[in-house]
């Protein structure tokens, strides 16, 4: 059954690949300026800018153009960056590890506080606590995180000095050996601690602002997960028979309130890649969200094209994992 | 009532009329709401601030929002410039006032335009079932492939940067959404009894989707219309501060903040009241949705 649902959702996910892929395509084409006078320049001649029209298979039907942009696509080959003139797939490879490391530590960040604080905030409800998770629930969605990351710069760097303002490490600082591109794991697989320690300071303040939606909508979920399960007859059983509360709490209660809260929490790792574009400006983290925005500033289109389908695919790819561990986790989807 | 099977007596009809209460009116609906809870309150009175601003902020604004008086740049807050002035010496207060209209008025349209088609392809595709429904939700699968702001971030980036560019961006991004939850409320209606017993009496489609389940979801579409006037005013801003939405001079919050980032450390007040003014009307949008989600359905009431 689970191997039939994998196949399924495998399926699913051709198809919305490849429907990624068009729509990146239509946008492509609704350019308002002529791509083949971008990459030739605003000086060039008509006919150079007719021989790379050529050169690119820009004069051919639009259909051809969608065959041969598939066919780039399957073998990871985005085009060239109209600005830089590099492949956009190697500067996707370059970026891409900043932008998964900072949104693995927002999502962290979002779970290691949101569902203890859900959780408290049900088990005690109407409490000082339960205020002080609502109020974040609520104001983690307001709080533009563009604004926040600008504030907290202002405090936390530029009059406490307590945190740096940007960058994955300071300037001079050797990055470790690359394994996974995550600066805070390979400087772990070094050895080296210290360097360690320098990444996370780095990540702290980006991946804080950046995860503080997410943790509200975690929080939120988690609350309202626990309280609707505290209320059912085998809490009440289980406290009969004389189980301690926390453990009643945290395995009982919490295991089937966290169910429907898995396929939220997936979902906003797919967010959190959206929202990194506007953390990453701000901080000079060299993530794709940045490389996206000079881009845009470049009015380099296929770089901005490729980043949105890039990060389309690990949205569908997340939620597709996270259908599966669902699955998996639920042991009444598994016999039926 | 325990003796069922009685025909009611005397009694017991006159004390069911006079328990019955007259008709609910919406005055009503508003009071028993806002005695809900007081953060049902609180929103409102923000939401009642912002519209009021939004309508007639650039009225009322004591100084001019765009024209530039370098005499005056970088003031701090004082009588004069109650939210001091910006680096061209224009008035914070005035500009974050005639703000209110931009990203307001910007998710007013997105969400217009969002409700209305996808209200009408959920009602499609639910009734209509089969093949539509099929081709029709995978549409929308396509659209929720991404991240919001990612695909409204690609499709201003290749219109051009204008305001009204982000709105078609925003909108693209929105109507999915109501499709699905629209579609979904009609499948579930058009299985219910009173449904059932309009087609039976012959009525034609179109009066039961318009007459019958439409009415019918209008509580769902209101409830996630005002959580995501919240979310539409943050993507408006947010476009507009990484350059892809409103321009300079628009008083717009979110080009405000991008201008002001440059000199946040001299001038504190430049990126405080527009940040502000936005987090407040969206925490308006947020209470207000949440409020309405408990006042609405009494099934989440406790969540």
């Amino acid at each position: 059954m689970i191997v039939q649902l994998i196949v399924r959702r495998l399926f699913f996910l051709v198809f919305v690949l490849l429907g990624l892929s068009l729509i990146t395509f239509v946008l492509s084409h609704v350019v308002p300026r002529d791509p083949a006078r971008i990459i030739a320049g605003p000086r060039a001649s008509p006919e150079a800018v007719e021989k790379i029209r050529k050169e690119y298979g820009l004069d051919q039907p639009l259909w051809r153009q969608y065959v041969r942009y598939l066919n780039g696509l399957i073998r990871f080959d985005f085009g060239k960056s109209l600005t830089s003139r590099r492949p956009v797939a190697e500067d996707l490879a370059r970026y891409l590890p900043a932008t998964l490391e900072l949104a693995l530590y927002a999502m962290l960040f979002a779970v290691a506080v949101g569902i203890p604080l859900g959780v408290l905030s049900a088990v005690r409800r109407n409490s000082l606590l339960d205020l002080f998770g609502r109020t974040i629930s609520i104001l983690g969605l307001s709080i533009p995180s563009f604004w926040l990351a600008l504030i907290l710069q202002f405090f936390l760097f530029a009059q406490l000095g307590l945190l740096p303002d940007g960058q994955r490490l300071p300037v001079g600082v050797r990055e470790p050996p690359r394994v996974t591109g995550l600066f805070t794991v390979d400087a772990l697989l070094a050895g080296n601690f210290s360097l360690f320690l320098l990444a996370l300071k780095h990540l702290l303040m980006p991946s804080l602002v950046l995860g503080l939606a997410a943790l509200a909508i975690v929080t939120r979920m988690v609350r309202s997960g626990m309280l609707e399960v505290l209320g059912q007859d085998y809490i009440r059983t289980a406290r009969a028979k004389g189980l301690q509360p926390h453990v009643v709490i945290w395995r009982h209660a919490l295991k089937n309130a966290l169910l429907p809260a898995v396929t939220v929490i997936g979902l906003q790792f797919g967010l959190l890649l959206g929202g990194a574009v506007l953390v990453e400006i701000i901080f000079s983290w060299p993530g794709i969200g940045r490389y996206a925005f000079q881009a845009i500033q470049n009015f380099d289109y296929n770089a901005v094209i490729s980043v949105t389908l890039v990060i389309g695919a690990a949205y569908v790819l997340v939620n597709l994992l996270v259908d599966i561990i669902y699955v998996l986790l639920d042991p009444r989807i598994r016999v039926t | 009532m325990e003796r069922t099977g009685y025909a009611p007596t005397t009694r017991t009809i006159r004390t069911l009329v006079e328990r019955s209460p007259r008709p609910r009116t919406l005055l009503d609906s508003i009071r028993d709401f806002l005695a809900q809870s007081p953060l049902n309150v609180v929103g409102v009175f923000l939401i009642a601030v912002f519209l009021f601003l939004a309508a007639f902020g650039s009225l009322l604004a004591p100084h001019d929002p765009i024209q530039p008086n370098v005499a005056v740049k970088l003031q701090p807050p004082s009588s004069t410039y109650w939210f001091g002035t910006d680096e061209l010496g224009r008035d914070i207060l005035s500009r974050v006032m005639s703000g209110a209209k931009y990203s307001l008025g910007v998710a007013f349209i997105i969400l217009s335009i969002a409700v209305l088609v996808g209200t009408f392809v959920g009602l499609i595709a639910g009734y209509a079932g089969g093949i539509i429904d099929e081709l029709l939700m995978r549409l929308t699968d396509l659209f929720l492939a991404f991240p919001a702001l990612v695909l409204a971030m690609a499709i201003a980036a290749t219109l051009g940067r204008t305001l009204e560019n982000t709105v078609i961006a925003l909108t693209a991004v929105y109507w999915p959404w109501y499709a699905r939850l629209v579609r979904g409320q009609v499948l579930w209606l058009k299985e219910r009894e009173f449904v059932e017993a309009a087609r039976a009496i012959g009525a034609s489609p179109l009066r039961i989707l318009g007459r019958h389940i439409l009415p019918n979801t209008l509580a769902v579409i209101i409830v996630q219309l005002t959580l995501d006037v919240g979310y539409a005013v943050l993507a408006t801003s947010g476009l507009s501060f990484i350059g892809l939405g409103a321009q300079p001079p628009t008083p717009e919050w979110g080009t405000m903040i991008a201008g002001a980032r440059t000199f946040f450390r001299q001038a504190w007040w430049y990126i405080t009241f527009p940040g502000l003014a936005l987090t407040l009307t969206v925490l308006g949008f947020n209470l207000l949705g949440d409020g309405l989600r408990d006042f609405l359905d009494p099934r989440t009431r406790r969540r």
